[in-house]
C-alpha cells in the first residue's frame, strides 16, 4: 500500500480528490525541509555561507505550507467526516507536519550559527558532527518515503538509527564539555554544543514522522 | 380481383424493398466515402464483403499502428535523455530507463500510478511540472538534484560514520504540456559539463597564479636593464617592459576576477558610498584621456545618493566602464551618466530600494551579434572595432578583455545587476546598472 492509493479509485469524489491534494502538499513540504536541512550542512561544513540567505525565503515558503495544510486537514475532518484510515491519515498529517517545520527551524536556526562560527578556526570534533548531521539527513530521508510506501515498519527502522545519533550525540558532548584547553572565547564551543543538541532535536523530529506513519497504517501508537 | 390485389400488393412490397436496399447501399457508400481513406469503392461487390474488406483493413492498421507505438516506446524507454510523464495530478504514468537512474526512482513499478513526489522528493521539479501545466508551455529549468539515500533495511543500516549519504547531480528539465493536463518531462544531465567547466576554471586560476611570479621578476629585471642601456636597445626593453606589464596586469585582473566568481559575497568590504563623487572622482582620474579626445561627462539624476558597497569595487567598475566610453566615443561628444532611485526584486518576494545608474555614450555602440556575450571574459567583440579603439596610450585595463566582466562580477557580487544595450538616440552603447542600497545581511532581521 502507498499513500497515494488509498485515493486511488476508479470513482473518485471531491473528498479524495482533496485528499491526494494534500498528500501532495505535505510530501512538496517534506521536499523543500530536506532542501533546508541541506542549505544549513553545506553552510556549516562546506562553508558556504551564501545559503544562510538561500534558506530565508525557504523557510518562509516552508511556514506557509505549515498553516495551509493545517487547515485543509480541519476543513476535511469537519466537512467529510472521514472515518477510519482516512481520519487518521488527516490527524497524523496536522502532527506531522508541525516535525517538519520544526526541522525546518532548526535548520535555518543552524545556518545563523554557522555564520557565527565561521570567523574561529575549524574544531576538531566536526568531521564528527558532520557525520551526525548526514545521519539525521539519512534519517529525515526515510521517514519521507516511509511516509510515502506508508511503511508501518519504518517506525522501528528509524527509531534504530536515532539511536545511533544519540549516541554521537553523548560523545560529542563529552569531547565538547570537558574539553580543558579552551584557546581564547567559549563562543566557538558553545555554538558547536548548541548544533549537536539542535541535530539530534532534529532526528528526534524525524524519528516521529516515521512512528506518525506507523500510527497511520496499524492505528496503535508505539 | 384477389390476385391483381395480390400481384399489386407484391409489386408494392418489392418495389419499397428495393428502394430500401438502394438507399441503404447508397448511405454504405456515404459512410465508406468519409471514413475509408483509400477510396476505391467497388459497387460490384455485395455489401458484406465490402464491409468484411474494409474491417480488415482497418484492423492491419491499426496492429500497425500499435507495432510503429511500441517502437517507439521501446526508443524512448532506452533514449539517453530521461523522461517522464504525469497525469494531471501528478501521478507518474510513465518514466524511462535513464529518468529512473538519473532520479533514483527505484520504488517503482509499472502497473503502480503513484504521485511523482512520493517517488522523486524534488521541489524543482514538482515546480517544472506545475509551471508547465499552468502555462501550457515549454519550459526549461535547470537545477541540481541531491538524493538523499534512505535506509530500506532494519538490517543493513549503515554507521554513523560512512560517508556519502547525499549524492549531487546537476540536471536540466524541459516540461511539455500535453493534452488532458498531462505533463512530459525530458531530463538531462548537466554533471560532466559541470564537472568540466569547473575543471577548466580552477586549471586556468592555477596557470596564472603561476605565472604571477615569473612575470614580476621578469618585469623588475627589465627594470634593471632599462637604468643601464641607451638607444636604441633602450626602446626595445621599453617596449618589452610595457608589453610585460600588460600580462602583469592581465594576470591580476584574472585572479581577481576568480576570486570574485569562486566567493562573491565575502570579498567585499562594505562602506558607505556617495555615488555622486565617486563617479567625478573617478573621471578625475580619467580625465587626461578624456581631455585628449575632448570628451565631457554629463552627470544628471539625483544629486546625492548613499549606498553601502565596497567603495574601491566600485571604482574599478566606473573606471572600467567610463574607459571603454571614452575609448569609443569620437571626438567632441558627450557620456551621459544618469543616477536614479528605483526598486529591486529580491529572492523573498519583497521590493527593496535601490539605484539605477545608466551610462550612455555616443560611440557606435555594440554590434547587435556581440550584444549577449559582451560580459564574457576576453571577448572582443568585432576584433576590428576593438583594435581601432585601442589605441596605445589609452590602454589601461580595458585592453584586457577583462573590464566588463569584472564590472558584471563586481556588480553581482552587490547582489545588483548590470545590462549592455544601444541606446535608441545616441546609438551608442548603454550600460545600465541596478544596486539595492543597503547591504544584505546574511542572517535574518529580528
Amino acid at each position: 500500500m502507498t499513500l497515494s492509493s488509498s485515493a486511488n479509485h476508479f470513482d473518485r469524489n471531491h473528498f479524495e480528490r482533496s485528499l491526494l491534494r494534500v498528500q501532495q502538499d505535505v510530501l512538496r513540504m517534506g521536499t523543500l525541509v530536506e532542501e533546508s536541512f541541506r542549505l544549513s550542512h553545506q553552510c556549516i561544513f562546506e562553508r558556504n555561507l551564501d545559503a544562510a540567505r538561500q534558506i530565508i525565503p525557504l523557510d518562509k515558503r516552508i511556514d506557509r505550507y505549515y498553516r495551509q495544510i493545517e487547515s485543509d486537514c480541519a476543513t476535511l475532518m469537519t466537512l467529510q467526516a472521514p472515518v477510519a484510515q482516512d481520519l487518521r491519515l488527516l490527524s497524523a498529517f496536522m502532527q506531522l507536519v508541525r516535525d517538519l517545520e520544526r526541522i525546518g527551524d532548526y535548520a535555518q536556526d543552524l545556518t545563523e550559527m554557522a555564520v557565527k562560527l565561521v570567523k574561529y578556526p575549524p574544531h576538531s570534533c566536526l568531521s564528527q558532527i558532520e557525520a551526525m548531521s548526514e545521519h539525521a539527513q539519512l534519517m529525515l530521508a526515510t521517514s519521507l518515503v516511509a511516509l510515502a510506501d506508508l511503511d508501518s515498519s519504518a517506525g522501528e527502522k528509524v527509531k534504530k538509527l536515532d539511536d545511533i545519533v544519540d549516541e554521537a550525540y553523548d560523545n560529542l558532548y563529552q569531547i565538547l564539555a570537558y574539553q580543558s584547553d579552551v584557546p581564547g572565547v567559549v563562543e566557538p564551543l558553545l555554538l558547536l554544543g548548541l548544533m549537536i543538541r539542535h541535530l539530534e532535536r532534529m532526528a528526534d523530529h524525524a524519528t516521529n514522522i516515521a512512528q506518525r506513519v506507523a500510527y497511520i497504517v496499524t492505528g496503535q501508537r508505539s | 380481383m384477389a390476385a391483381v390485389d395480390f400481384c399489386l400488393g407484391i409489386v408494392v412490397g418489392l418495389s419499397f424493398y428495393i428502394w430500401k436496399r438502394h438507399q441503404f447501399k447508397h448511405q454504405l457508400r456515404l459512410v465508406f466515402k468519409s471514413f475509408s481513406p483509400r477510396g476505391d469503392w467497388v459497387s460490384s461487390l455485395p455489401p458484406l464483403s465490402l464491409v468484411r474488406r474494409e474491417l480488415t483493413y482497418v484492423h492491419k492498421q491499426q496492429q500497425e499502428l500499435a507495432r510503429q507505438l511500441q517502437i517507439w516506446q521501446e526508443l524512448i524507454e532506452r533514449a539517453p535523455i530521461g523522461f517522464l510523464k504525469v497525469d494531471a495530478e501528478n501521478r507518474l504514468l510513465w518514466c524511462n530507463q535513464q529518468a529512473r537512474q538519473l532520479l533514483n526512482i527505484d520504488r517503482w513499478q509499472p502497473e503502480q500510478v503513484r504521485l511523482l513526489l512520493e517517488l522523486v522528493r524534488s521541489y524543482e521539479l514538482d515546480r517544472l511540472i506545475e509551471q508547465t501545466r499552468e502555462l501550457q508551455q515549454q519550459q526549461v529549468q535547470e537545477w541540481t538534484y541531491y538524493y538523499t539515500h534512505y535506509a530500506s533495511k532494519p538490517q543493513n543500516i549503515p554507521s554513523v560514520n560512512v560517508a556519502k549519504k547525499i549524492k549531487s547531480l546537476a540536471l536540466q528539465g524541459y516540461g511539455f504540456p500535453l493534452p488532458e493536463e498531462k505533463v512530459g518531462v525530458f531530463i538531462i544531465d548537466r554533471q560532466a559539463l559541470v564537472d568540466l567547466s569547473k575543471s577548466r576554471e580552477e586549471a586556468f586560476a592555477d596557470l596564472t597564479h603561476e605565472l604571477r611570479t615569473p612575470l614580476t621578476s621578469i618585469a623588475l629585471v627589465a627594470e634593471n636593464l632599462l637604468k643601464r642601456l641607451d638607444d636604441p636597445e633602450r626602446r626595445w626593453v621599453e617596449q618589452m617592459l610595457q608589453e610585460i606589464n600588460r600580462l602583469i596586469d592581465l594576470v591580476r585582473e584574472w585572479l581577481d576576477l576568480t576570486q570574485l566568481q569562486r566567493d562573491p559575497h565575502q570579498s567585499l568590504n562594505y562602506d558607505l558610498v556617495e555615488l555622486r563623487s565617486l563617479i567625478f572622482s573617478v573621471w578625475h582620474i580619467l580625465k587626461p584621456i578624456a581631455d585628449k579626445k575632448d570628451v565631457t561627462l554629463v552627470y544628471s539624476g539625483t544629486e546625492s545618493v548613499n549606498i553601502e558597497a565596497d567603495r574601491s569595487r566600485l571604482i574599478q567598475v566606473f573606471l572600467n566602464l567610463l574607459d571603454n566610453g571614452i575609448k569609443h566615443s569620437p571626438i567632441g561628444e558627450q557620456i551621459v551618466v544618469e543616477v536614479k532611485p528605483t526598486i529591486q526584486n529580491n529572492a523573498a518576494d519583497r521590493e527593496d530600494a535601490a539605484v539605477e545608474i545608466d551610462i550612455i555614450d555616443s560611440g557606435s555602440g555594440f554590434a547587435p551579434a556581440d550584444l549577449p556575450y559582451v560580459f564574457e571574459r576576453l571577448y572582443r567583440g568585432d576584433k576590428s572595432r576593438t583594435r581601432q579603439g585601442q589605441t596605445k596610450e589609452l590602454s589601461t585595463s580595458g585592453g584586457s578583455g577583462l573590464g566588463l566582466a569584472i564590472a558584471k562580477q563586481i556588480i553581482e557580487a552587490h547582489r545588483g545587476s548590470i545590462e549592455a544595450n544601444n541606446h535608441p538616440e545616441t546609438q551608442g552603447a548603454w550600460l545600465k546598472i541596478l544596486l539595492p542600497t543597503k547591504r544584505k545581511s546574511l542572517t535574518k532581521d529580528r
